[in-house]
């Protein structure tokens, strides 16, 4: 069974809650920021923050609005951290669906950070490992949901198998269209598979107004590093190693008393 | 004199580029192992066996610096000699004479022919590459997703380039060309090595020792 977190964007009332919860269920300490103007916690995710509620201000129809939007890892049925990452047992898809990190695995060279056509992960400068959401996989082992699911207090997240979401985001978008918001939708890109963490959209033709990127797709240079390019660098290793081989075999070591020069400078000059 | 004295030995790499050889030389194997190591889980064995692939994230972008740092002084010392004259230009178009040993058809060498010239050239450029994309690997916290995206293709890509050039380099070195070897390791060639493997730079020591 696939799980997956739907975030019903329009009943989010930006409380944080589900921030807090999240640091306090995975034991993380609280970096201070600075405070710029804006009442989202930080700018960005980091290493020990890993689910950042995000205050979009936008221009719509001549009223400014928050569309608010939760930003943390996707869980991608096609991850890039997972396509790019060369240590094994580092980034481990479990069976229902969560992209998960194992520290003790990871060595800290964030290819995942590049990888990951969201940038989510995050190196720690002291431990020099990567680190984010992890659905919070070691609640939903024992069959508890996710920290941010549990203490959300509007509804606008909700946890279960991946399809009844979905059937759920239709029956929601339905009411928004209905209620007047032709341009409502799921923001469940396929250019990754598909992710488990799903989104219902009041303006779902354009989600990057959300902060949310609108084809994402694993980069094409990650794509051709961990693909065509492995080949070319089999075949040319093998290549070149048995053309040696093979020349040695055939042709043998340069001799000079058998390959003599002929414009070599006399020796009676 | 007529024939070469074989008992004669003339000096080839002295040991400043005798050393800096062989730390090219160290240094780039223990990159290739490492880097490959964090190419491709398959790789990954290489990993543990040159110590872990936590400490090899570790050390392997200080050894390519240090890599890096080695071919430099390597260019400062060869880069004047390695200039490709009119000879190796011919000599270019002729390569698979060369491979196949007909010599004949081949126009005369100095120190370095325009073979193990342009390996010269090929090491440097791959360096080059090697080194600027690294360093935006090694800190992809400060690194602009642009660069790190450029980047982690072309560092593996300069690095293929760069490792069957090698691989070609070392079949040459120790058993295409019989006593070269000798010449990195000891530092000396012997007379008839010379005369067949670099005429032109035996005519020139012998017109400087008058032998
Ligand atoms: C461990 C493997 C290596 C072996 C066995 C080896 C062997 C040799 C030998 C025998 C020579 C002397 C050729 C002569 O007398 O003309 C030589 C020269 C040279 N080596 Fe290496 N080498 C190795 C690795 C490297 C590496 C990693 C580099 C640079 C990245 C390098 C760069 C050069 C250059 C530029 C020369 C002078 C031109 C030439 O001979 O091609 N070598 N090497
Ligand atoms: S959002 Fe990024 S980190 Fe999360 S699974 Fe997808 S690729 Fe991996
Ligand atoms: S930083 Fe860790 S999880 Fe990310 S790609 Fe490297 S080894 Fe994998």
């Amino acid at each position: 069974m696939i799980v997956a977190k739907l975030i019903d964007t329009t009943l989010c009332i930006g409380c944080k809650a589900c921030e807090v919860a999240c640091q306090e269920w995975n034991d993380q300490e609280y970096t201070m920021g600075t405070f710029d103007g804006s009442y989202q916690t930080k700018p960005e995710l980091e290493a020990n923050f890993w689910n950042l509620i995000k205050f979009n201000e936008v221009e719509k129809d001549g009223a400014t609005s928050w569309l608010m939007s939760k930003y943390q890892c996707m869980h991608c049925a096609d991850a890039g951290c997972l396509a790019a990452c060369p240590a094994p047992g580092a980034i481990v898809p479990l069976a229902n669906g969560t992209i998960d990190f194992v520290h003790e695995n990871c060595i800290g060279c964030g290819y995942c950070i590049t990888g990951c056509p969201f940038d989510v992960p995050r190196l720690n400068a002291t431990t020099k490992k990567a680190y984010k959401c992890t659905l919070c996989s070691d609640r939903t082992a024992v069959g508890l949901e996710p920290a941010c699911i549990k203490t959300c207090p509007t509804n606008c997240l909700t946890f279960g198998e991946r399809d009844e979401l979905l059937r759920m985001a239709e029956t929601r978008t339905g009411e928004l269209k209905a209620d007047g918001f032709a341009d409502a939708g799921i923001y469940n890109p396929q250019g990754v598979g598909g992710t488990n963490v799903l989104y219902v959209l009041k303006h779902a033709s354009e989600p990057e107004q959300y902060g949310l990127p609108k084809d994402p797709v694993i980069p094409w240079t990650v794509s051709l590093w961990k693909g065509p390019m492995k080949w070319m660098g089999t075949l040319m290793f093998w290549g070149t190693v048995l053309g040696a081989f093979f020349h040695f075999v055939i042709y043998g070591p340069q001799d000079p008393e058998k390959h003599g020069h002929p414009e070599e400078p006399s020796d009676k000059s | 004199m007529t024939n070469p004295n074989p008992e004669i030995r003339i000096p080839r790499f002295d040991a400043y580029e005798r050393v800096m050889h062989w730390m090219a030389a160290l240094s780039f194997f223990y990159a290739t192992l490492t880097g490959l190591a964090l190419w491709s889980p398959k790789l990954y064995w290489m990993a543990t066996m040159m110590g872990g692939g936590y400490h090899i994230r570790g050390s392997h972008p200080w050894v390519g610096v240090g890599f890096a740092v080695v071919m430099g002084v390597m260019a400062r010392r060869w880069a004047n000699g390695m200039r490709l004259d009119a000879d190796d230009r011919i000599w270019l178009t002729r390569m698979h004479k060369y491979a196949t040993h007909d010599h004949a058809a081949l126009p005369p060498s100095g120190r370095f022919n325009a073979g193990q010239k342009m390996l010269f050239w090929a090491q440097l450029a791959t360096t080059l590459a090697l080194f600027v994309s690294g360093f935006v690997l090694w800190f992809p916290e400060w690194m602009p997703r642009s660069l790190r995206l450029l980047s982690i293709a072309a560092h593996p890509l300069a690095a293929i380039g760069s490792i069957t050039s090698i691989l070609v380099h070392v079949y040459m070195g120790t058993a295409a060309v019989p006593h070269s070897m000798r010449a990195m390791l000891r530092g000396y060639v012997l007379p008839e090595w010379a005369r067949f493997h670099h005429p032109k730079w035996y005519k020139a020591w012998r017109a400087s020792h008058h032998v």
